[in-house]
């Protein structure tokens, strides 16, 4: 059978997977991932040159395929920083998405074959976490405008929710790098006066933005009822950081919503798959308030230790995502997040800074306390 | 006037020697409880918080203080009497490093040979503050000159109120922080982040026994507090030609497992944890690619990676070396260069002095024996700047000269 057969085949079955569970709620069971993970990884290892020789160190190859899919070995989320991570001739790719980041200067790049896999993937999510009761919303976005960025996975993620599932009348308010405030509190109000629900998208960064310039400017609104808030991205590279708990609080105060309709999102530029919040799901852990991500069933997440083994339940280690939407590139991913599996899906505690040089030194935190 | 001000400095670095010896002997009840709470703090083992212990008041001798005095300043007794020529600033704060063990205390024992008054901010485990009370055991005058606290710096400021001279321990952001909040009168000394990297040069590489001894005491440098001082070994560097560089990799490797036997591996958090199984594994991925390898033990705790690309700093994770491969000490100087990395030491093996030209050129403040990174010489600088020379002044008197 010809690659480009074999793909075809493949994105079908994932396609059949996704509409499954965004139409009819139909999850997968154990053998059925399993089975679709481990033909996906086959494929991978057939087409996938880079991938197959990092795989070839675990003794994994066509000939010593893994027995289960938690046996995939995950390729480290820098390596798309340094190779083209890809099942296909990435001249052809449909979409790059490209990461933010400066290891060896270049940044991550995750090319997929067809935007079918995505699309249907992020679409199925972002509908069945935030658009439950099938809102038509006006989508109010302070995410990369794809326009301006079209590697910013987040911003074509926004784009095609936006066109899918809105109102017809999405605006767009990061500039480059400027934050349009004043269109975005223009159209908010309108918004507000013309009694339209709204989605805003936003990563924290420009949410804590936005909030701090309507506490310097006393501005106050009041959603219209249905609206909500996806959240996403948190501080990364950013030297200013407020917690989650404050920045919501904030946030419930300038814009006049509920806890319950801020939902946050977590996803990376390496995946075609995307956590959310599981509604009322928040809870103590390790002293902290957290909420319960959850994924849809063709996105699994390993907790690992230092030595590659899965954590128990409620222990915190790396997150190693088997997304089986990144067929074109690769679908075990290790990242340096850290989470804790929990009865219903994960918490997600994301990562510090880089380790950095130390020396005889205090750190930003015991800068303030000195 | 301050609290020493009518003390012979001999009288105090004897006292400083005496309770030194004292915090020397690791049965001595007072250190115990302190190495117990550094390791709790720290999450270093016992066997690194004693040999930190060991290697601080084991340089703290009062011939060694006499000494580093009569250096800088010449004759101590010019510290002494009504007429004397070198005089105490006043009083000096001295803020603590979260990593280096009791970093503050030997900068304290110089401001206090030159007769300050002393504030130090201690950190949890309130090492500085026992080694205080054992101060004024020896003389009753310490009880007087040296404060030593630990507090919230919401709430120190007042403390530091007063003090002519501030000595911070800390990374860049803390000092330029201090400094911008200091007195306009109060001058500040600032100790930032800095790290250390090694060389082995062919000669070292081809003498048998040097190199075992050299591979051994570069494990124990970069081992010890976890990686985290600024004497810690984080790049190796290695010319070519000689070792075959994944020979000389396994070798190291097996240097560093059996210095997680001498220095059992600390409290490590789940993010350096985390970092260092993305490391691990980019690692495996550039070796499939081939470029490199990584060494480790199953338990991941070391990490050795071996050519890494020379457009990636080194690794600040605990117990992380980077092995380079060089064909001259030049591409040691690009590299440094490149990274904009502070060099506190370069550990070399033979004679140090042939180091000079390359250290100097990296902007090092030291050259040491691999193996002896860990254990700076009180009568050496520290971090390049006088030990007493800057917690005085100066009173000339025209047509003298000492």
């Amino acid at each position: 059978m010809s690659r480009e057969r074999e793909a075809e085949e493949l994105d079908s079955l994932v396609l059949a997977t996704i509409e499954g569970w965004h139409r009819h709620g139909r999850a997968l069971t154990e053998a059925e991932f399993n089975d679709l993970a481990i033909a996906l990884f086959t494929h991978q290892l057939r087409y996938d040159p880079a991938y197959a020789a990092y795989c070839a160190g675990y003794g994994i190859s066509l000939n010593a395929l893994p027995p289960h899919w938690s046996a995939i070995p995950p390729l480290p989320a820098r390596a798309f920083k340094e190779a083209a991570i890809a099942a296909f001739p990435v001249g052809s790719a449909e979409l790059v998405f490209e990461s933010s980041g400066t290891t060896l200067g270049a940044p991550s790049r995750h090319y997929l074959e067809n935007r079918r896999l995505y699309d249907a993937s992020l679409l199925a999510g972002f509908e069945r976490a935030i658009l439950r009761d099938g809102a038509r919303l006006r989508y109010l976005l302070l995410v990369p405008n794809p326009a301006q960025r079209p590697h910013s996975s987040l911003g074509y993620m926004m784009g095609r929710v936006a066109s899918q599932f809105g109102d017809g009348e999405t605006g767009w308010y990061l500039d480059e790098d400027r934050l349009l405030v004043d269109a975005f509190t223009a159209d908010a109000r309108d918004a507000c006066e013309r009694a339209q629900p709204l989605c805003i998208a936003t990563t924290a960064f420009s949410l804590l933005h936005v909030l701090e310039v309507f506490e310097e400017r006393d501005i106050h609104l009041t959603l219209p009822a249905g609206s909500r808030i996806m959240e996403t991205g948190g501080f990364k590279g950013r030297e200013r950081v407020v917690a989650r708990e404050e920045l919501y609080a904030r946030a419930i105060r300038a814009f006049g919503i509920a806890s319950e309709q801020i939902v946050a999102e977590y996803g990376m530029s390496e995946l075609c798959s995307q956590y959310y919040d599981l509604p009322g799901s928040e809870r103590s852990f390790a002293g902290a308030m957290h909420r319960v991500k959850v994924a849809p069933p063709w996105l699994r997440t390993r907790i690992l230790d230092e030595r590659e083994r899965d954590c128990a339940p409620g222990t915190i280690g790396a997150l190693a995502h088997i997304d089986l939407a990144n067929r074109s590139s690769c679908l075990a991913v290790l990242t340096e997040d850290l989470g804790a599996a929990v009865d219903d899906g994960i918490l997600l505690f994301g990562r510090e800074q880089g380790a950095s040089l130390r020396g005889c030194s205090l750190d930003a935190e015991d800068l303030r306390r000195s | 006037m301050t609290a020493l001000s009518a003390i012979p400095v001999r009288t105090i670095a004897a006292a400083i020697g005496d309770a030194a010896l004292r915090w020397s002997d690791a049965d001595f009840p007072p250190r115990v409880r302190a190495t117990n709470d550094i390791v709790e703090r720290t999450g270093y083992s016992i066997p690194a918080v004693d040999f930190a212990l060991d290697a601080l008041f084991g340089e703290l001798r009062t011939d060694a203080l006499l000494e580093t005095i009569a250096r800088e300043l010449g004759d101590p007794a010019a510290l002494d009497g009504a007429t004397a020529r070198i005089r105490p600033l006043g009083r000096i704060a001295i803020l603590s490093s979260r990593t280096t063990i009791g970093v503050a205390i030997p900068a304290m024992c110089f401001a206090l040979c030159a007769k300050n008054d002393v504030v130090v901010k201690d950190r949890e485990d309130r090492l500085v503050a026992a080694f205080s009370e054992s101060l004024a055991q020896e003389h009753e005058a310490f009880a007087r000159a040296l404060r030593v606290a630990h507090w919230d710096g919401r709430h120190g400021s007042s403390r530091l109120q007063g003090a002519r001279l501030i000595v911070v321990f800390g990374s860049d952001e803390t000092i330029a922080s201090v400094a911008r909040e200091r007195a306009a009168d109060a001058r500040t000394i600032g100790f930032g982040s800095r790290t250390s990297i090694g060389f082995l040069d062919a000669s070292a590489q081809n003498a048998p026994a040097e190199l075992t001894a050299a591979l051994e005491g570069a494990a124990r440098d970069a081992s010890l507090y976890e990686g985290e001082g600024c004497m810690s070994l984080h790049a190796l560097f290695f010319e070519r030609g000689a070792c075959h560089p994944s020979v000389l990799a396994e070798r190291f490797s097996a240097a560093m497992e059996s210095a997680t036997n001498e220095f059992p591996v600390g409290e490590r958090s789940a993010s350096s944890r985390a970092a260092m199984l993305q490391q691990r594994n980019l690692a495996a991925f550039r070796a499939a690619a081939g470029r490199g390898a990584a060494y480790c033990d199953e338990r991941l705790h070391f990490l050795v990676l071996l050519d890494p690309p020379a457009q990636e700093p080194p690794i600040f994770l605990p117990r992380t070396v980077a092995l380079i491969p060089v064909d001259s000490s030049e591409e040691i100087v690009a590299y440094v260069e490149r990274h904009a990395l502070p060099i506190e030491s370069l550990g070399v093996t033979g004679t140090p002095r042939s180091y000079t030209e390359i250290a100097s050129r990296i902007g090092a403040a030291r050259i040491a024996s691999l193996g002896e990174m860990q254990r700076p010489p009180i009568q050496a600088h520290h971090g390049g700047r006088p030990r007493i020379a800057e917690y005085v002044r100066f009173l000339d008197i025209d047509g003298e000269r000492e």
